[in-house]
């Protein structure tokens, strides 16, 4: 679309003439120390907690700390452009960031800015960053199924639409793989069910950001995907606004009645970023040098995760905070707090990863405590027992180590739970669609792996499927779309994997 | 200087200033104080030195301020509490706390030319109506300011100057 000057000139007379040229009064104080990416100002005599504050040289602040002869306030930008003596100003506003659709596809940092050199971003809304969270009036329950693609997740820990469901494991676990293959995954889902994604990094690497953006760029999952990114370079104070900012953003799409899922990738480093912070502040240390408000830190932000209520729009925030443990220690605080606020885990384990088990889930620890009404009831019923039959497989083999003599009862269910365990491996970037998994759960829960070599599960599972794309395509459609295995399907489905019994062939 | 720093500062001014039982004496008080700091500045450095003993400070200081006896008393009490380098900020708090007692607001006018003595008298009664206060004003010239005034005074700034009207300008086109 050309644009003609003349149009231009008249927007900026018709501007001008409307400008109404006023005295502007602010209220200011003076900057009595600055470092560390904190000011302490004096003044400001009617500052309020959480207020945006000016400092001149495009450098903003947040008041933090109203303290009785100054206020202690952590600066947005680099704190080598504020000095001593400096003039602050308020500006009236607390926290907030410039929200709008176009922000799909894109990298923003946690105030909206672009970081993907692709062009600005109009805002179409302000949000602030800090909200109260829905209330209960504005709320239904957790109903409707969130879709993962890991047949683990979605058959033993069902994730529902509004749910807020933590990953949490030790370094190199998986925990980003999981919920990168949770956004890749809405790939397959039809497009009036599909959620926006929001991935939250706080305090990662910007090679680690980087990489995430790739593959989900390479997967095309940019395409409904927004990356707010505060990296391990920026200020603490970014990294601690990051999750809220991206909480914000989903926020805006929830209320227009679209699902959202928001991953806070991680909270150790958000809860490291404001321990930073508030020492610096000097505010009293807690437990593990935390202050004592780390709780209502995570727990604000994740309440504000739900499934709003039909007259609000349906609109869903689910919400998968990622914690990252020592040594596998969920008993210290930030993983204790976490695991209190959320409805539920996903405990990966290093040795599971270790012995090869991807994704690394330990089945006895993970919970989904809502999870579960939300489930497909076909899903339900296929996969109804699997948690419990999992759990006592283990038990039973760490009999088995000591070589015990085993009944025939309990040698039929380590047989079962291996088969299990080394069909509910799945691969990176692999997600399968629902019908998929419920088909490939089917044929291990009824007995038709039995009779194959465990390390031959994982190639029928491939042939499986490659042999349903080919042969029964319509009938794999079919399961897609059903909510409930009636007879007459699992009948279908029971008759084609007698045919692939026949068809299967040993790698 | 740092918040402890300031706080230590303020608490030495109020001490200081209530001293005085009256405002005139204050005002005194407040002069005596600024004159001995102005009569301490040459000896700024052997004041602040660590090798020089605090009975040898306290002896210059008495000694070079001895028509102010009381305020040679002040400040040789700082420096028993290696406080001295608090001085200059417990003058500034110790002129805010005489200002207080005898009704004046501090204001700083900016303008983009030298107003006329009649213009200054104006500003000055304004400020002076705004605030309920007498006004004790410092003029300054910036020519960046194109226009109009600036007045920062009691923790406020009213901006009236063409330059930030520009500015508003500016970013309301480009919005």
């Amino acid at each position: 679309m050309a644009i003609r000057p003349e149009e231009i000139t008249s927007i900026i007379k018709q501007k001008i003439a409307q400008f109404d040229a006023q005295v502007d009064i602010s209220e200011t104080g003076t900057v009595i120390q600055v470092g560390d990416g904190i000011a302490r100002v004096h003044g400001l005599k009617n500052v309020k907690s959480s207020e945006l504050v000016d400092f001149g040289n495009g450098v903003q602040g947040m008041a933090l700390n109203l303290e009785y002869d100054n206020v202690g306030c952590v600066l947005m930008g680099p704190d080598h452009l504020v000095h001593e003596g400096d003039i602050v100003k308020r500006t009236g506003k607390v926290i907030s960031i410039g929200v709008s659709s176009q922000m799909i596809g894109r990298v923003v940092n946690p105030l909206g800015k672009p970081l993907d050199g692709k062009g600005e971003i109009t805002a179409e809304k302000t949000m602030p960053l800090d909200i109260v969270a829905p209330g209960i009036i504005d709320r239904q329950p957790v109903k409707q199924p969130l879709q993962t693609g890991i047949k683990a997740i979605d058959a033993m820990i069902p994730i529902g639409k509004g749910q807020r469901e933590l990953i949490i494991g030790d370094r190199q676990t998986g925990k980003t793989a999981i919920a990168v293959d949770a956004i890749i995954n809405q790939k397959n889902i039809p497009e009036k069910e599909r959620c926006i994604c929001i991935y939250v990094a706080v305090g990662q690497k910007q090679s680690t950001v980087a990489q995430v953006i790739k593959t989900l760029s390479d997967f095309g999952a940019m395409d409904y995907t927004v990356v707010v990114s505060a990296t391990a370079s920026d200020p603490a104070s970014l990294l601690y606004i990051a999750p809220y900012a991206g909480c914000a953003i989903g926020e805006y799409f929830m209320w227009q009645g679209k699902d959202v899922l928001i991953v806070y990738d991680d909270l150790s480093k958000h809860a490291q970023a404001y321990r930073e912070m508030s020492l610096l502040l000097r505010r009293p240390p807690g437990r593990e040098a935390y202050p004592g408000d780390v709780f209502y830190l995570h727990s604000r932000l994740l309440e504000r995760a739900c499934k709003l209520s039909n007259e609000n729009g349906g609109g869903s925030l689910t919400a998968l905070p990622i914690i990252e443990t020592q040594a596998n220690d969920v008993s210290a605080y930030i993983p204790t707090n976490v695991i209190s606020i959320t409805d539920g885990q996903i405990y990966l384990e290093s040795n599971l990863f270790l012995s090869g088990i991807k994704p690394a889930i330990n089945v006895g620890l993970s919970v989904s405590r809502v999870g579960g009404s939300a489930q497909r009831k076909m899903m339900r019923k296929v996969a109804g027992t699997l948690r419990i039959d999992l759990s006592q497989y283990q038990e039973l083999a760490g009999f088995a180590q000591f070589g015990s003599e085993l009944d025939k009862e309990s040698q039929r269910q380590i047989a079962r739970g291996k088969r299990m365990t080394e069909l509910l491996k799945q691969h990176q970037y692999t997600p399968l669609k629902v019908g998929e998994e419920v088909w490939v759960l089917y044929a291990g829960t009824h007995g038709y792996l039995d009779t194959v070599p465990v390390e031959q599960v994982q190639a029928y599972e491939k042939q499986l499927l490659a042999f349903l794309h080919a042969q029964h395509a319509k009938a794999l459609e079919e399961l897609q779309q059903a909510n409930e295995l009636t007879e007459e399907l699992e009948q279908k489905m029971v008759q084609i994997l007698e045919e692939f019994k026949t068809v299967f062939k040993e790698a | 200087m740092n918040t402890t720093q300031r706080i230590a500062a303020q608490r030495y001014a109020v001490a200081y200033d209530a001293l005085s039982t009256s405002s005139q004496e204050a005002l005194r008080r407040q002069k005596d104080l600024h004159n001995a700091i102005k009569a301490l500045a040459p000896a700024q450095n052997y004041l602040s030195s660590p090798r020089v003993s605090t009975a040898e400070k306290k002896g210059l200081v008495l000694s070079t301020l001895s028509s102010l006896p009381d305020t040679a008393a002040f400040i040789a009490l700082l420096l028993d509490a290696k406080r001295f380098a608090l001085l200059p900020a417990i003058e500034q708090q110790v002129q805010q706390l005489t200002d207080e007692r005898l009704g004046i607001v501090r204001a700083e006018v900016s303008s983009a030319q030298i107003l006329s003595p009649r213009q200054q008298e104006q500003t000055k009664e304004a400020i002076g109506q705004r605030y309920h206060a007498r006004a004790e004003v410092t003029f300054n010239v910036n020519p960046q300011l194109l226009g109009g005034l600036k007045i920062s005074c009691q923790g406020e700034e009213i901006d009236g100057t063409l330059q930030h009207q520009l500015e508003k300008l500016l970013k309301k086109i480009s919005n």
